[in-house]
């Protein structure tokens, strides 16, 4: 494999067979649609037009849903209104110019951007859960559809008649001048085809660009994303208001192909369409959504409508239940496993081999880690008397501490000690109520998990939190890429940490396949991308086997070295070997603060450890 | 500002309030003790207004109709969570879809049977005046409908063995399961009571809101909209946001329009959303 190939794999998730590039498939199943456009009956390619059109609906629902991981039921909401602002330009600006589409499509992209970032901002940006975010975008679907069946208004030469719907929209015009002619049929579905496979291509360069993977990371596991250092609200809302966009353009196009729009462009059977499409072809992956459009439409051409009786609306409600029930990878997944069970069977055996191999870390690689990222600062991690109650119970009660480089720190308790709270106000997952938290001289109190980690905070959960869709290398280099921005550097690193952490022969392995400890491995590995000055890290031995361990233990000391590491553990024998200063929690509060063998002779931190003596004894 | 006016306008406003509490309560018991969203809640309330018709054509009395068309769609509820939700537990937007699929062919099939139009079911409506102003006492005896349902209902959850349980289950799952909770015997229990309440809905209203195939959406954007403004916290969260949502959404819509109605009812609930984004009773330490 060339260097080439090297760097194309990493936001390429299945290589296409046969040598193609990305974009072959794509161009070449556009050519055929174009070629076919000359031949086909003018009846077929008008109908067929506004299947293309739905598969363009259907991928900007893909993006946000199968890629983006949310489920909009308000694609038709930037669909028609869409529709209705690029007619609406259409109808007043054409005259000036002949042609139509340079109207209509730019402005209902603009439109589309436009209110998907206002519904987004709130979505996102309120960091609002799934069910919220779902129901809101539905509701306002249902409020545009009700809303505009009594609206009516006059922009221009056109008009919007509420429940009598907006006539004389445009067709298609692409000469320029007064005597411009529309697009027959035929032409008319060449113009779409193309327009779409130009849509789909941009989407897909975006997709396999970093910012692909970002979205794919934040579908898997938002949580660890933002651990990384990345401010997921962002990039949640530039892909939808990118899917508002392309929905636009979809609705533009719809309005030009039907010359007339009416309110039920925003009907839930409308609406309902659209992840009928997404499920029939294929969730995420955003060829799906064309050909479910095409087969939905195509079979009830096929059907001729009359087979149904005009019961669309009870058939397709039917078809989305049992779809969801029993059909969840659509065409294009079937399609893929057949292909996988002929052709990848041979790869899965002989990557099978490297399983079991035990780690041994590089040191030397360590400092190879380090030289672009600690730049020496030495920053210090610390909490001023930090508070935090939920109601009647105080976890964190009052904690002031300074973590530095030089010496691990261990934080250890019984259970329900308030270690776990008390790490969370660190990261930022809880806001104390009183007291500071400081990073260097900067107080980091109120600021999010995400900022913290881009001062350079690194955090490894107790849970080993990797994105298990995506290889190990790509785990790494995402992490990487969080601080560096730079493919190149990014590269570099991750390929660095996989040798430090003997994982060289695991790279293309997806992170779901590693078994317990290696996705420990992986996640610390994840947390040393970032180059971290201080790094907390929540019962890392957990899961691991005696020699993990000692590597383990040498790692953290090595780290400890030049940056402030603090470890929170249950597992005392491997606290005796970190040969670190130690902290007792006991009900929220520091109860002692000593070296590990005079904490072992004090009575009291036994008996909160244990127990009351007496069972000391008993048992 | 005279008195009679007031109290008419305070009276009109709990009475709306209260239909969109009885409207929204069974969506808010399945949200808050099993974490799902029933998209064919309006057609569910469709479906008890439809039974309750049904009863008293053939000559039941109206109030054992009532109780008959909750049974019913009780009943219709728990087959529905056997057949669909069971197997989609988890999964929440397909859960989301698959209710989605189910309020589209209610609705057709409402049209297809029943066409698009019923006829009342005639019950005299009679009126109160208060000062210059009279009000439909139906509407009146709706606050006092509410206020029983919300009262049983709190009865149901705290006092009873079902309640208990299916409140410990949504608290922690496993521990629920490990003391021997049997969650699925729960679930369709849990959903069978939401859909007995949106059928209960749908027939208490039917004298003041007539059964069409297309009643569900005159409520669904509302109970949606308060219920996840109100959080998981069932009770209390949707009384308070049901009642004060309900009570605005009235006032506007006395003003204007009863779209600008939903328009405010939504701007109103995403401003809530964006300060309280589990809804308001997202960080509550009450549980009901």
């Amino acid at each position: 494999m060339n260097e080439e190939n090297a760097l194309h794999s990493r936001f390429e998730r299945k290589e296409w067979p046969f040598g193609f590039a990305w974009w072959m498939p794509a161009v070449l199943v556009a050519a055929v649609f174009s070629l076919a456009s000359f031949w086909i009956d003018p009846y077929l390619a008008y109908v067929g037009t506004s299947w293309v059109i739905f598969g363009l609906l259907g991928l900007s629902l893909d993006l946000v849903w199968g890629r983006g991981g949310l489920l909009s039921l308000g694609q038709t909401a930037f669909y028609g209104v869409g529709g209705y602002i690029g007619s609406i330009a259409a109808i007043n600006l054409a005259p000036l110019t002949g042609n139509t589409v340079i109207w209509a499509l730019p402005f209902g992209a603009v439109t589309g951007l436009i209110l998907a970032a206002f519904v987004g901002w709130f979505i996102f940006y309120g960091r609002m859960g799934p069910f919220q975010s779902c129901i809101l975008t539905y509701t306002f679907t249902l409020i545009l559809w009700t809303g505009s069946i009594s609206y009516t208004t006059k922009i221009g030469n056109a008009v919007v008649g509420g429940d009598n719907g907006m006539s004389n929209i445009p067709g298609f015009v692409l000469d320029f001048g007064a005597k411009a002619a529309e697009l027959d049929p035929n032409m008319m579905f060449l113009f779409v085809v193309l327009v779409s496979a130009v849509v789909f291509l941009i989407v897909q360069a975006i997709v396999r660009l970093p910012f692909g993977l970002i979205i794919d990371c934040i579908r898997i596991d938002s949580v660890k994303t933002e651990l990384l250092g990345y401010d997921i609200r962002k990039f949640q809302l530039v892909l939808f208001m990118f899917s508002g966009a392309v929905a636009g353009i979809a609705g533009a196009m719809f309005g030009a192909w039907a010359n007339y729009l009416n309110p039920s462009i925003f009907s839930v059977y409308e609406a309902l369409l659209v992840p009928i499409y997404v499920l029939v072809g294929g969730l995420g992956t955003l060829v799906g959504p064309f050909i479910g459009a095409l087969t939905v439409g195509g079979l009830s051409f096929w059907l001729g409508g009359g087979a149904i009786g005009g019961q669309t609306t009870l058939v397709m409600g039917i078809c989305l239940i049992l779809l969801v029930l029993f059909l969840r990878k659509g065409i294009v997944g079937g399609l893929q496993l057949a292909y996988g069970q002929l052709f990848r069977r041979s790869a899965m055996v002989s990557d099978a081999k490297a399983i079991g191999s035990a780690v041994q870390i590089n040191f030397d690689l360590l400092d190879n880690q380090r030289t672009d990222s600690a730049d020496g600062s030495g920053l210090t991690l610390q909490t001023v008397d930090v508070l935090k109650s939920f109601g009647g119970v105080t976890p964190v009660d009052h904690i002031s501490q300074t973590f530095e480089p030089g010496r691990v720190r261990c934080i250890i308790g019984p259970n329900g000690a308030g270690k776990s709270s008390y790490l969370k106000t660190c990261t930022g997952a809880y806001k104390p109520d009183a007291g500071q938290v400081l990073l260097g001289d900067r107080d980091i109190t109120k600021i999010s998990s995400f900022q913290r980690v881009n001062l350079g905070l690194g955090i490894k959960m107790q849970k080993a939190q990797v994105f298990d869709e995506l290889t190990v290398q790509q785990n790494l280099w995402i992490a990487a890429y969080s601080q560096q921005r730079d493919r190149e550097k990014a590269d570099f690193t991750s390929d660095n940490m996989m040798k430090m952490l003997d994982m060289s022969d695991l790279a293309a392995r997806p992170a779901s396949a590693l078994s317990h400890g290696e996705q420990q491995w992986l996640d610390i590995g994840m947390v040393l991308c970032l180059s971290p000055d201080v790094i907390l890290l929540d019962e890392p031995a957990a899961g691991m086997t005696k020699n993990e361990r000692l590597q383990l233990s040498k790692l953290v000391r090595a780290l400890a070295r030049t940056s402030a590491v603090v470890v929170v553990e249950h597992d005392m024998d491997f606290v005796r070997t970190l040969d670190a200063e130690v902290t007792v929690l006991h009900q929220g509060a520091v109860f002692a603060q000593a070296e590990i063998e005079e904490l072992q002779k004090n009575d009291q931190v036994l008996e909160i450890y244990l127990g009351r003596r007496k069972s000391v004894r008993d048992f | 500002m005279e008195l009679d006016y007031i109290a008419t306008v305070l009276l009109s406003s709990l009475s709306s309030a209260s239909i969109l509490l009885i409207a929204t309560i069974g969506l808010a018991v399945m949200f808050g003790l099993m974490g799902v969203i029933n998209l064919a809640h309006g057609e569910f309330i469709m479906f008890g207004a439809y039974a309750a018709l049904f009863a008293t054509q053939i000559g039941i009395p109206y109030p054992i109709a009532v109780i008959f068309s909750c049974l019913a769609t009780a009943v219709f509820g728990g087959l529905v969570e056997r057949l669909i939700i069971r197997r989609l537990y988890g999964r929440i937007f397909d859960t989301l879809l698959a209710t989605w699929g189910l309020s589209l062919v209610l609705y057709q099939s409402a049209v297809l049977i029943f066409g698009s139009v019923t006829p009342g079911i005639g019950l005299p409506i009679s009126n109160v005046q208060i000062g210059d102003y009279s009000l439909s006492s139906y509407l009146l005896f709706l606050i006092v409908v509410a206020a029983f349902l919300i009262a049983g209902l709190y009865w149901l959850l705290t006092k009873t063995g079902y309640g208990i349980t299916a409140r410990a289950a949504i608290q922690d799952r496993e521990t629920a399961s490990a003391i021997g909770i049997e969650s699925s015997r729960i679930n369709m229990i849990t959903f069978a009571l939401g859909s007995g309440l949106a059928g209960f809905a749908g027939a208490i209203l039917l004298p003041a809101i007539p059964a069409t195939p297309n009643m569900g959406f005159a409520y669904v954007v509302k109970a949606f909209l308060a219920v996840v403004a109100a959080g998981p916290v069932t009770l209390t969260g949707t009384v308070v946001v049901g009642g004060m949502l309900g009570a605005i959404g009235n006032i506007t819509a006395s003003f204007w329009t009863s779209v600008v109605g939903d328009f405010v009812f939504f701007f109103l609930t995403i401003a809530i959303l964006r300060i309280f984004p589990l809804g308001i009773s997202g960080r509550w330490r009450m549980k009901l």
